[in-house]
């Protein structure tokens, strides 16, 4: 057993002719029984990076190596549900069911499926084609999870779902990720859809990594501060800082005490998310947790 | 010892394919397999029905009218009805194999590799514990062993219903010649071969498109332009034989002819006068004999074999292709 789930080495993927940078550069390490976001604006690189993970695409630099192998060699013990959730229209539940228990015959458990398709009232015997943009998000999420997957990767797995339906998947999901210490890497760009149960951030931007590590140990490497304006923020790392009238905002990553007569908070995800989002030319910040038990 | 032949046998386990994998593709694409054993069906009911009774009824409609006897009457180039039905149910079976290449190529570009391309359904297959390469190997072998099972008994068949007795059938199925493009194709393996062609081109097109529609366009046009081209090529394919007639009768050789004409004194070979079949027609334009390039009969096998070649091997160049393509794209090995 690997403590690294994802470890990924300057890797890049450009697509077509003119070699658009989808992805350049990515450096980072994902230890395994993490539950990570994957965050960023869209057109990222987020599905890309997810793709390559999964063994779908090959990158055109640096590499990344899943499960302490090549994405390939890991095939077995991943489980990857893309965008749009693909599924033959043509088959039922049940048929689509027993596809995952035939593609996967050392792996399969069919108590995990057939328990998250009856939690959301669905027929075994209904058609792929006549189910709902969430209903098919469910079929999807439990074919991946009847593979027992050492590592889940979903892509903005829940964008079709409504409210209810999301709160009670991403309890099913998170449950049995603890259970069976599943490294879960879900992509979303709906911050608030990530907070809470997640304890890992990746942020993307422009096909680069901006943010990576725990989620404790960036939010605790961030200050919101409040201050008048005018003040200086030397020599501390600003992210984002902005006046309104005569007070000023900012997001910076302290190098030492911030001094008196300033108010500091400590930032939420989203507020963290949002204010590199907001900076594109902030310095990026990728923590390990081994670099910080080394220091 | 017991760890040393348990390693062993897990890792024998690690590197065979999943043994659902072949359930899975029938599971998948179960009611094109369930269409192509109907098309099959269709063939083998039409042609055993012309093999029997509607053999029986065609020769007792012939033998009414008096054609079998010496000196048919005018009546005999025309078929009466029982003829026309025997007939209709020999081109029902030929019709549908040569129009073979053209659906299987449709819909293995379309269905079995272009529509899961652009859909993601060949991703989610890639994410289960099925390699790519497996993946393909069963689109490819699958549909090939369906394939060629159902054109390989069609093709006996209408073996068995061509060479049967000369007194029988020679005169019904005398209509046709042995290298008329569809009693050729459906008589020896070139049936198997196009079919067999246009799966591997459909297989490409689907990989290389990754949507269904255009896969499927593409995929018609390369099969319907490589079996021209093959029938086009076919006389090419094979050492031809030359025959010589003198200039009182007419060459009328009994094969596939490439090319003919007339002889003169000199031993050129000049086209075919235009006062052909008049009696002073030799003397008048200096002609000795007509000459005739062609194919017997007994060339049908080597010109088979040399079709069935080029178009296995296209198949070949075409999986070779596909297999490449997708290494390329997903980088994975096996």
């Amino acid at each position: 057993m690997t403590d690294t789930a994802i470890e990924a080495a300057a890797l890049g993927r450009s697509f077509g002719r003119r070699r658009r940078q989808a992805l350049e550069g990515c450096s980072f390490r994902l230890p395994a029984g993490r539950v990570c976001a994957l965050t960023g604006p869209n057109g990222a690189g987020k599905s890309t990076l997810l793709a390559l993970a999964a063994g779908l695409l090959r990158p055109t630099e640096g590499s990344i190596a899943v499960l302490g192998r090549t994405p390939a060699a890991a095939r077995e013990r991943l489980a990857y549900v893309a965008q749009n959730k693909p599924l033959h229209p043509q088959l039922t539940i049940a048929g689509t069911l027993r596809l995952g228990r035939d593609l996967n015959p050392r792996r399969w458990d069919a108590r995990v499926p057939e328990r998250i398709i009856a939690e959301g009232d669905l027929d075994p015997g209904a058609r792929i084609r006549s189910l709902s943009g969430g209903q098919r998000t469910r079929v999807a999420l439990a074919l991946a999870l009847g593979k027992r997957p050492e590592l889940l990767l979903l892509d903005e797995p829940m964008a079709d779902l409504d409210p209810l339906a999301r709160h009670q998947l991403m309890a099913t999901l998170m449950a049995d990720a603890a259970d069976h210490g599943t490294t879960v890497v879900m992509s979303s760009h709906v911050v608030a859809e990530l907070e809470g149960s997640c304890d890992h951030l990746l942020l993307l931007g422009g096909g680069r990594v901006r943010l990576a590590g725990p989620l404790d140990d960036l939010l605790a490497a961030h200050t919101l501060v409040t201050g008048r304006s005018g003040d200086t923020l030397e020599p501390h790392t600003v992210v984002e800082s902005r006046t309104t009238g005569r007070q000023l905002t900012a997001l910076v990553r302290p190098a030492g005490p911030l001094g008196e007569g300033r108010r500091t908070d400590r930032p939420s995800l989203e507020e963290l998310v949002l204010a590199h989002l907001r900076s594109p030319e902030a310095p990026p910040l990728v923590l390990d947790t081994e670099q910080e038990a080394a220091a | 010892m017991s760890a040393v032949t348990a390693g062993a046998s897990a890792a024998v386990k690690e590197s065979r394919a999943p043994h659902g994998l072949v359930p899975a593709l029938l599971r998948v694409h179960r009611s094109a397999f369930l269409f192509w054993l109907m098309l099959t069906a269709v063939c083998l009911g039409a042609l055993l029905w012309a093999a029997g009774p509607g053999a029986d009824a065609a020769l007792a409609e012939y033998r009414a009218l008096g054609c079998d006897r010496p000196g048919p009457g005018p009546d005999c180039h025309f078929s009466g009805s029982a003829v026309g039905r025997h007939q209709l149910a020999v081109a029902i079976a030929s019709g549908l194999v040569t129009l073979l290449p053209v659906l299987t190529a449709a819909w293995a570009g379309g269905a079995l590799t272009g529509r899961e391309m652009e859909n993601g359904t060949a991703e989610l297959a890639w994410t289960q514990s099925v390699s790519p390469a497996r993946w393909l190997a069963a689109k490819l072998a699958v549909p090939a062993v369906l394939l060629v099972a159902g054109t390989f008994a069609v093709t006996l068949l209408h073996r068995m219903l061509w060479s049967s007795p000369k007194n029988s059938l020679d005169r019904l199925m005398g209509w046709y010649e042995w290298h008329d493009d569809r009693v050729f194709e459906i008589n020896g393996p070139v049936a198997t071969a196009h079919t067999l062609a246009a799966l591997a081109l459909g297989v490409l097109a689907g990989l290389l498109l990754r949507r269904a529609l255009p896969a499927l366009g593409v995929a018609v046009l390369a099969v319907v332009s490589l079996v021209w081209v093959l029938d086009e090529l076919r006389p090419r394919l094979w050492p031809t034989t030359a025959t010589v007639t003198s200039a009182g009768s007419t060459p009328n050789p009994p094969g596939l002819v490439v090319e003919e004409g007339a002889l003169t004194a000199t031993g050129a070979r000049v086209p075919v006068p235009e006062c052909w079949g008049e009696l002073d027609c030799p003397a008048e334009s200096g002609i000795t004999g007509y000459y005739a390039v062609y194919h017997p009969s007994s060339h049908f096998w080597p010109l088979q074999l040399m079709e069935s070649g080029i178009a296995l091997a296209v198949a070949a160049l075409a999986v070779v292709a596909a297999f490449r393509l997708l290494r390329r794209r997903t980088g994975a090995a096996v």
